[in-house]
């Protein structure tokens, strides 16, 4: 992930992720834990290329949850939720975003290294045309 | 054929009647009512009303047109029926509207003066149905309107024009228009401040910048009853087309109406945000269906498979039998109709009277041929028929039967519960310094808790795996490049056309979360006993949690304090350790659970299996509830004397503030 510069825009190769909740009781659960935010200390970040980064990266995933049928994975980045931008936003707000009582689904883009490495690969392999 | 007309006729006055009872309703409700929600309701009710009746009698007046217009050209020329190919229809879906604000620095610190709160909705046209979003409130806590309406409209030809209105309508207590009489309104104008009085001479008359909405009907229209009350005006419009449509979040330009001087003018940023989706009929019905032989490839020539093939969406299904397309099973073999497929008709077999069907796909870079033949000619030209309406209807279609688009049906759920009135973002800023330990702080500290609604967990010192799972995420779809302004504002817009990604499906068996609504995550469904009996070695180390088996009955997990687990896990040790340094210097007990997998059992609502996961934290913080249930200690035995709750919410908090530690919370 290339470093962000303030006001420019940030480019990423993503994966689109759909999550169907859970239900448990009264709670709609995800499977997955997410660290980071602009109010976090980004040093703290074991998953992140870029130590100044303060994106939302998924922590820890349930096994066998919703999160992980769904092909999330460990150290992912969350990029954007239902159109939200989360590549700036506080701990509480991704929280709050992730968490809706009235969305059934949740549609992430999400982005991790061997993304950006495999696409690297495959456009170094073939000539440009 | 006239039947037809005259049915399509009296349809739509049927329809045209019941929205004039509606609106008529509408009338009176805004007449009789009181109170300013009421009154907005019923006004949006009126308006989308109104918008229907004209919607329902341009197309009665369109219909009479076209009957005229037939008669008139069978008169003077005897063209024959035009044999245009007519592409299926489809279901369209929007949802997750969401459209941004941008207000001035200086609203939000104008002390005088009212709130300025406007009510808007949304008005969704496509060729003859109409729909409107819920009401919304406005004012300047708000960063975006949404509207979490999900709007399917189901007979939409794919050049479709789908027309999306945001209406609005001042809703600010002082200023109802239309009850006070001219020359008060006057005098209180001038008397009032200059833009209070603005406003209010705005609210009262039409003024120059709100269009008619209603009225300027033609002539042949009826005339819009006037109705004391709130009015909206057209603030934004959009349309929509085919172009637009994709499996994930867009954003679009709106056109705005009206200027600042409006009454009802709210700051848009100038775009909107929804997801728009297609599910054309030619993928998810079936076009075609009928017995077929399919030649056997390679080996004997003359062996034919019989079948009964169904054509849907982007594949022919071959199923042994009829019975299978309802039992559900697996077709025998699936033959790929797609864009790139190629269909035709190959030159008569000598032994047999009908033509062969022969199905051409590129399968990674082979050329795979299907050949198919029917009982009769006639079944052959029907078949080459759907495959050809098939081509034409994806050629209309073309991103939408890439992949089928999933629309969910909002499902009939209990309205949500009424949230507490929105604060500002600077009203959700806690701030808690105090170090104080009175009792008042933290029987505050322990409310404010209790009213967050969620599962926040603590983890400090992450024992982070250096190496984690690295393997291929599922084939959820190519991955694509993307742009995102970090305005927050606009999701990506990317370049090129993505395909969807696969569905996940539900998974059968869910071994669970216990996440209940405690304010920590740190929940051991069973007595602590359980960790201790059961020493296992540690799991490979890519995997960070297991599944622990708890007594069926509880819905509710119980906490287990921080001290009691760490006594516990203190005995194993734990392996693979992070290379992570913590500031904090804990103690190194871990963050995973060595437990075993002991069932996976379906998922039933009782959940019986809950996921342990414990945090570990620096010594200074406390990670268990306050109000959580002490399990009993480890027979390890507690070397800690447990805090008293209120110290540990108290500690619970000033951990979560503390910037030393890293938060992670589970979703």
């Amino acid at each position: 992930m290339s470093t962000y510069t303030p006001g420019q825009p940030v480019t990423a190769v993503v994966q689109r992720i759909e999550i169907h909740k859970l239900r448990q009781g009264d709670n709609l659960i995800l499977g997955f834990s997410i660290g980071g935010g602009i109010d976090q200390d980004p040093g703290q970040n074991p998953f992140s290329g870029d130590k100044t980064d303060k994106g939302i990266y998924v922590t820890r995933i349930t096994p066998g949850g919703p999160a992980h049928e769904a092909g999330l994975r460990m150290g992912d980045k969350i990029m954007q939720v239902n159109g939200w931008d989360m590549t700036m936003v506080t701990h509480d707000q991704a929280r709050k975003t992730l968490t809706k009582k009235n969305e059934d689904t949740v549609r992430l883009l999400v982005t991790r290294k061997s993304l950006e490495d495999a696409v690297k690969n495959s456009m170094g392999s073939y000539p440009r045309q | 054929m006239n039947n037809s007309k005259n049915q399509r006729d009296s349809d739509i006055q049927k329809k045209i009647d019941h929205e004039i009872r509606m609106r008529d309703g509408a009338c009176k409700l805004l007449a009789a009512c009181s109170q300013k929600d009421q009154a907005l309701e019923a006004a949006k009710s009126l308006q989308t009303c109104s918008t229907r009746i004209m919607a329902y009698m341009s197309e009665l007046q369109r219909m009479k047109e076209a009957q005229v217009m037939q008669k008139v050209t069978r008169r003077s020329s005897d063209a024959g029926p035009m044999d245009d190919r007519l592409p299926c229809k489809g279901k369209v879906a929007i949802s997750d509207l969401r459209i941004p604000l941008m207000w001035k620095d200086t609203e939000y610190f104008k002390n005088k003066g009212e709130l300025h709160r406007c009510a808007v909705f949304c008005l969704l046209q496509l060729g003859g149905e109409i729909f409107d979003t819920d009401m919304v409130i406005v004012d300047r806590t708000l960063t975006d309107i949404c509207f979490d309406n999900t709007i399917v409209f189901s007979e939409a030809s794919p050049g479709f024009e789908l027309r999306v209105e945001l209406y609005s309508c001042c809703s600010e207590d002082d200023y109802s228009a239309g009850s006070t009489p001219r020359k008060l309104a006057s005098k209180l104008s001038s008397s009032l401040g200059r833009s209070a009085g603005k406003k209010l001479r705005a609210a009262m008359e039409p003024g120059p910048c709100s269009p008619v909405s209603n009225g300027g009907a033609s002539p042949l229209l009826l005339p819009v009853p006037s109705v004391p009350g709130p009015k909206y005006h057209l603030l934004a419009h959009t349309t929509l087309s085919l172009s637009h449509i994709q499996d994930s979040f867009r954003t679009h330009d709106l056109t705005i109406s009206g200027n600042e001087e409006c009454s009802y003018w709210l700051p848009l940023y100038g775009s909107m945000c929804c997801r728009l989706a297609a599910q054309p009929h030619c993928m998810t019905q079936q076009m075609m269906s009928g017995c077929l032989k399919v030649k056997q490839l390679g080996g004997d020539t003359q062996s034919w498979a019989e079948v009964y093939a169904v054509l849907k969406g982007t594949s022919l299904f071959c199923y042994h039998r009829q019975e299978d397309v309802e039992a559900n099973i697996e077709p025998a073999f699936t033959i790929a109709i797609n864009k790139e497929t190629r269909i035709r008709a190959s030159e008569k077999d000598p032994q047999s009277k009908v033509q062969n069907i022969c199905v051409s796909n590129q399968y990674g870079g082979e050329e795979v041929t299907h050949t198919l033949t029917t009982d009769s000619r006639e079944d052959t030209h029907r078949w080459m028929e759907a495959f050809w309406q098939h081509f034409y209807d994806m050629s209309q279609w073309k991103q939408c039967c890439d992949d089928l688009m999933k629309i969910e049906l909002p499902s009939p759920r209990k309205p949500a519960p009424v949230t507490p009135k929105q604060g500002s973002l600077y009203h959700e800023m806690v701030i808690e310094s105090s170090d104080d330990l009175s009792s008042t702080v933290s029987d505050i500290l322990a409310r404010r808790m209790q009213e967050l609604e969620l599962r926040s967990q603590l983890g400090t010192s992450p024992t982070w795996m250096s190496v984690f799972d690295e393997s291929n995420p599922k084939s959820a779809g190519r991955p694509r490049p993307c742009t995102s302004r970090l305005s927050g504002h606009s999701p990506c817009t990317p370049p090129r056309l993505p395909r969807s990604p696969l569905s996940p499906h539900r998974c059968p068996q869910l071994g669970l979360l216990s996440s209940d609504a405690s304010l920590t995550s740190d929940s051991d469904s069973h007595c602590s006993t359980s960790p201790c009996s059961q020493r296992h070695g540690w799991p490979e180390p890519s995997s960070n949690f297991s599944l622990l088996s708890s007594s069926p009955s509880r819905l509710r997990p119980r906490t287990l304090s921080l001290d009691a687990k760490l006594s516990t896990l203190r005995g194993r040790g734990y392996g693979g350790g992070g290379t992570f340094q913590c500031p904090c210097q804990p103690p190194p007990s871990s963050l995973l659970a060595p437990l075993p997998i002991s069932s996976r059992s379906p998922l039933s609502q009782r959940s019986t299996q809950t996921t342990l996961s414990c945090s570990s934290s620096t010594s200074s913080n406390s990670s268990s509830n306050s109000e959580g249930s002490h399990s009993p200690e480890s027979s390890e035995g507690a070397p800690f004397s447990r805090p008293s709750p209120a110290r540990r919410s108290l500690r619970n908090l000033r951990a979560r503030l503390d910037p030393r530690n890293w938060l992670q919370s589970q979703v």
